[in-house]
C-alpha cells in the first residue's frame, strides 16, 4: 500500500509541471493580444494616478484664485499643465484627483452589482422553478428601462450625491450580472461533478459555494471589467446632469458640465476631463475584450 | 403586379412628404423669414409678426395677482393691463386703463377716470364695477395667495385701501385708511393687472390657467415647462396695436442653450444672456445686444431663525468672509456693481454713508469665535435657473462655499427645482440661500419693506428678519409724503439692517438680452417685465 501511494503523488506533481493551469493559459493568450496589453497599461496608469494622486497633483482640488483674473481660464502653460478653470483652479490637479473618484465609483459599483447579481443569478439558476421565475422577471423589468433613465430615477428618489449615484449604478447593473451567471449555472449544474456531489449528499450551500460559483465566475470577470467602463461613463453622465458629484468634488463628468459654457472660449476646461474619461473607459474596454478572448473557451482555436 | 406596387409606394411617399411639408410651413416659416427680408427688401406684410421669446424658466401661474416671480409677469404683462403704467424704461407713472386721476389734499382719496369702450377678451365690459370686483378679490383673498397685495396694501392685518367705490360707470374712488406715498406706483405694478370678473368668478383657482384680461394679447395655450402662446387681441382698444400677431414664450433653462437657439434662429429674442457671452453676441452681425436698465439686487440670505444664523455676529462674519468684488468680476464679468445696501443706489433714499463689509477672513474668524460657532455644516442653497440678478447661481455658490470654508464654515450646496426652491425658502427651510429681487416700482419701499420688514415674513422676506425699529421706520416712511423726510427714514433703516446683516448683498447687475437684428422697438423695462405691445419684426 505505502509505496503505491508515494509513487502516485510523484506522478501527480510531474503532471502538473507539464499541463498548464487554466489561469496560466488564459494569461498566455491574453498576453498575445497587443490591444489588451495597452488597455491594461492604461488601467494600471490610472490606478497609479488615483493611488498617488496627492503626490502628483501640484495643488488641491479647490484652490480658487478669483482675485487674480489672469489665473482664471488660463490656457495650458508650464505652470498649469492643463490650464485653469473659471475659478482659477488647476485642471491637472483636479483631473488627477478625479481619477480617484471615477475609479472608486467604477470598482465599488461593479463589485456591489456583481455580488448581488451573482447571488441572485446562482439562486435562480440552481433552484429554478418559481424562484427563477420571480428573479428573472424582475431582471427583465429592470432591463426594460433604459439604464441611464433608471439611474436618474433612483438618484432622484435617494437625493443627488456621489454615493447615491454609486448605488444607482450598482442597481442598474445587477440584472446584467444576474442573467449572465444564471445561464452559466444552468449549464454547470448539469455537469457530472455536480451530479456526483449531489449524489454523495453534499449540502446545497457547499455545492453552490465550492463548485458552482468558481466554475461560473469567468464570464463575471469579463463582464465586470467591461461594466467598470460603463459604470464610469454612467457616473460621469449622472454628475454631468447634476445628480452625482457635488461641488467642489472634481468628478470628471461634473467638470465637463461646469465647463460647457466655456466650450468656445476655453476648450481646455472640457478637453482634459473628457480625455480622461475617454482613456479610462477605453482602457477598461480593451482589457475586458482581451480577458474575454482569453477566458472564453469558445474563442479558442 | 410589380409596377403597381411600386406606384402605390411612390404615391404613399408623396403623400407623406406633402403632410410633412404642410406641417412644417406653419411654424418654421415664422422664425426663418425675418432674416431673409434684409436681402429681398419685401413689403412689411411679408414678415410674419410672430415673436419667439426665449427665457430661463416657466411661469408659475398666469394669474398676476397670486404670483411673485418675474417669469410669470413677463407673460401677464401682455395679457393684463393695470390702471396706471410705468414709463417705457423708467418708473414714472403714466396713464393706463385709467386715463386721468386725482389725489385729494390729505392723500387719502384717489379718483381714477377710466378708459371707455374697453372690453375683456371674453367680451365682458371693462368698467368701474370690474375694478371694484378686482380689488375686492385681492382684499378678500388669503394672505398666502395674494402676496403682493398683502405686502403692498396691508399692514398688520389692516387694509390700507379702506374702500373702493364705483361712482359711475367710468369713475372709481379709492379711499385709504392712511396716506401711502408710493400708492400710484404700487397700483401700476404688474400684479395689479385688472382681470375679467366673469372669468375669475367662474374659474376660481383655475383662473391662472385661463387668464382673461384687457391686454393687447390673448392667451392661447400653455405647455408646462415648454411654452406659453399668446395671440393678438383683434379688438384691442388702442388703434393699430399690438404690432405682433403672436408671441411664444419658450423656456430654455440653460443660458448657453438659449443663446444657441437664438443663433440658429429658433427664437427671436433671448433673455438672460451670460455676461461672458456678451462679446459673442456683439460680434455677430445678425444679432443685437440689449441691456436692461439695472434695478435689482442679488444677495445671499441668511435665515435668521435658523442656527447658526440666529446670531448677528455669525451673519456679520459671513459678510466679512465673502469676497464680493471677486465674485462680481468673475461671474458677472464686471457687468454689475458690488452691492452694499439691500437696494440699488439709483433709488432715492439710498444711504451712501454706509460702507460695505470689506473682504476680511481674519475678522470673520474672530467674529465666529466670539459668537461661539461650533463648526456645524450648513446648507448653502443655489438657485437652479439663471436669474437676471444672478446669471449663474451654481458658480457663485461654489465661490461662496470656498470663502466660507476658508473661515471654517463647512457647507453643502443644495438645489431644487425653481418653484420648490422658492416655496422652501419662503417656509424658512434654508440656512443660507442665494436669491435676488428686481424692483417692481422703483421705490425704496419696494425693496426695504417688501424684502426685510417683519410684515412680509412668509411672502418676500425669506430670511425671517424681524426688527421692531426697522419696522417702525418703514411703516412711517410709507405714510410720509415729504420726500426728504421719507428718504431720511429709509437711510436710518438701512443703517440698522447693515448692522443686523440678514443678507450678504452681492451685486446689482445689468441684465443682458439679445435679439435678432429685425426685432425693433423692444425696450426692456427695469422691473424685468414689459408689455411687447410696440414690438415689431422688420
Amino acid at each position: 500500500m505505502m509505496p503505491e501511494l508515494v509513487s502516485n503523488s510523484v506522478d501527480l506533481s510531474t503532471k502538473e509541471e507539464k499541463v498548464v493551469g487554466p489561469w496560466k493559459e488564459a494569461w498566455r493568450s491574453f498576453r498575445k493580444s497587443k490591444a489588451a496589453l495597452v488597455g491594461t497599461a492604461i488601467v494600471v496608469f490610472f490606478i497609479l494616478l488615483a493611488v498617488f494622486g496627492p503626490l502628483i497633483a501640484p495643488e488641491g482640488i479647490n484652490e480658487q484664485k478669483l482675485q487674480d483674473s489672469s489665473l482664471r481660464l488660463a490656457p495650458p502653460s508650464s505652470e498649469y499643465w492643463f490650464g485653469t478653470d473659471d475659478f482659477g483652479r488647476d485642471i491637472f490637479s483636479r483631473v488627477v484627483y478625479g481619477a480617484r473618484i471615477s475609479l472608486a465609483v467604477g470598482f465599488l459599483s461593479v463589485i456591489l452589482s456583481a455580488v448581488v447579481g451573482s447571488f441572485l443569478g446562482i439562486i435562480s439558476g440552481y433552484y429554478g422553478r418559481w424562484i427563477d421565475t420571480i428573479i428573472s422577471r424582475i431582471f427583465d423589468i429592470m432591463l426594460a428601462f433604459p439604464s441611464i433613465l433608471l439611474a436618474i430615477a433612483i438618484v432622484s428618489i435617494l437625493g443627488p450625491s456621489l454615493q447615491n449615484a454609486l448605488i444607482a449604478i450598482a442597481i442598474i447593473n445587477i440584472p446584467n450580472f444576474g442573467r449572465l451567471i444564471r445561464s452559466k449555472v444552468l449549464s454547470v449544474k448539469e455537469e457530472e461533478y455536480i451530479v456526483a456531489a449531489k449524489a454523495i449528499g453534499m449540502k446545497d450551500s457547499r455545492i453552490l459555494w465550492r463548485h458552482i460559483l468558481p466554475n461560473s465566475l469567468s464570464p463575471v470577470i469579463v463582464q465586470g471589467t467591461l461594466a467598470i467602463a460603463t459604470a464610469i461613463i454612467e457616473a460621469a453622465a449622472l454628475s454631468f446632469l447634476g445628480l452625482g458629484a457635488e461641488a467642489p468634488q472634481p468628478e470628471w463628468g461634473k467638470m465637463l458640465s461646469d465647463a460647457r459654457v466655456h466650450l468656445m472660449t476655453a476648450p481646455w476646461t472640457m478637453i482634459f476631463p473628457g480625455l480622461a474619461i475617454m482613456l479610462t473607459v477605453l482602457g477598461f474596454n480593451l482589457m475586458g475584450d482581451g480577458l474575454r478572448d482569453a477566458l472564453d473557451p469558445k474563442m479558442k482555436n | 403586379m410589380k409596377t403597381g406596387k411600386f406606384w402605390s409606394l411612390k404615391l404613399f411617399l408623396l403623400l407623406v412628404l406633402l403632410v410633412v411639408l404642410a406641417a412644417c410651413s406653419g411654424e418654421e416659416g415664422a422664425s426663418e423669414e425675418p432674416a431673409d427680408t434684409d436681402t429681398s427688401g419685401d413689403t412689411e406684410e411679408a414678415v410674419p409678426q410672430t415673436l419667439v421669446f426665449g427665457r430661463g424658466g416657466d411661469s408659475v401661474s398666469l394669474d398676476p395677482a397670486i404670483v411673485t416671480d418675474g417669469e410669470s409677469f413677463k407673460v401677464t404683462e401682455n395679457i393684463f393691463e393695470t390702471l396706471l403704467n410705468f414709463g417705457e424704461q423708467d418708473t414714472t407713472v403714466n396713464p393706463g386703463l385709467a386715463k386721468e386721476w386725482e389725489v385729494s389734499e390729505d392723500g387719502l382719496t384717489y379718483t381714477f377716470h377710466l378708459q371707455e369702450g374697453v372690453k375683456f377678451h371674453d367680451g365682458t365690459d371693462f368698467n368701474a364695477e370690474a375694478v371694484v370686483k378686482n380689488v375686492e378679490r385681492w382684499k378678500g383673498g388669503a394672505e398666502e395667495k395674494f402676496y403682493y397685495f398683502h405686502s403692498m396694501f396691508k399692514s398688520e392685518g389692516e387694509d390700507i385701501i379702506k374702500s373702493v367705490e364705483a361712482v359711475d360707470d367710468y369713475t372709481v374712488v379709492f379711499t385709504l385708511s392712511r396716506p401711502q406715498a408710493p400708492f400710484l406706483k404700487n397700483i401700476a405694478m404688474s400684479p395689479f393687472g385688472i382681470a375679467s370678473p366673469t372669468a375669475f368668478e367662474s374659474a376660481g383657482d383655475a383662473f391662472g390657467d385661463n387668464p382673461v384680461g384687457t391686454g393687447p394679447f390673448k392667451f392661447v395655450e400653455w405647455k408646462r415647462n415648454d411654452s406659453i402662446t399668446v395671440e393678438k387681441n383683434e379688438d384691442y382698444w388702442q388703434e393699430d396695436l399690438p404690432k405682433l400677431d403672436k408671441i411664444i414664450f419658450r423656456s430654455i433653462p440653460d443660458n448657453s442653450a438659449r443663446l444657441n437657439a437664438l443663433t440658429t434662429g429658433e427664437i427671436d429674442l433671448a433673455d438672460g444672456i451670460n455676461p461672458s457671452d456678451a462679446a459673442t453676441v456683439e460680434s455677430n452681425a445678425e444679432l443685437q445686444l440689449i441691456e436692461r436698465p439695472s434695478m435689482n439686487i442679488g444677495y445671499l440670505g441668511l435665515t435668521t431663525t435658523r442656527k447658526p444664523f440666529d446670531n448677528a455676529l455669525v451673519r456679520q462674519a459671513v459678510n466679512y468672509a465673502i469676497d464680493k468684488q471677486a465674485i462680481v468680476d468673475a461671474f458677472f464679468q464686471g457687468r454689475a456693481e458690488v452691492a452694499v445696501n439691500p437696494m440699488p443706489s439709483s433709488i432715492s433714499g439710498y444711504n451712501e454713508e454706509i460702507e460695505g463689509y470689506p473682504y476680511d477672513p481674519e475678522k470673520a474668524k474672530e467674529l465666529l469665535a466670539e459668537a461661539g460657532y461650533d463648526g456645524e455644516e450648513i446648507e448653502l442653497w443655489a438657485m437652479p435657473v439663471p436669474r437676471p440678478y444672478m446669471p449663474d447661481g451654481q458658480k457663485v455658490a461654489e465661490a461662496i462655499q470656498k470663502n466660507l470654508a476658508d473661515v471654517g464654515i463647512p457647507s453643502k450646496i443644495v438645489t431644487f427645482e425653481w418653484a420648490t426652491y422658492l416655496e422652501k425658502a419662503k417656509n424658512g427651510e434654508a440656512d443660507a440661500f442665494l436669491l435676488g429681487w428686481t424692483g417692481d416700482n422703483g421705490d425704496a419701499d419696494n425693496f426695504l419693506y417688501t424684502l426685510l420688514d417683519k410684515d412680509t415674513i412668509g411672502s418676500n422676506n425669506y430670511t425671517y428678519y424681524s426688527n421692531e425699529e426697522v419696522h417702525e421706520l418703514l411703516i412711517s416712511a410709507q405714510s410720509e409724503t415729504n420726500e426728504e423726510k421719507r428718504n431720511e427714514l429709509y437711510k436710518q433703516a438701512q443703517a440698522i439692517i447693515h448692522e443686523d446683516a440678514p443678507w450678504v448683498p452681492l451685486a446689482h447687475s445689468t441684465p443682458l438680452l439679445a435679439a435678432k437684428k429685425g426685432v425693433t422697438d423692444y425696450f426692456p423695462h427695469p422691473t424685468g417685465s414689459e408689455s411687447l405691445i410696440n414690438v415689431s419684426i422688420q
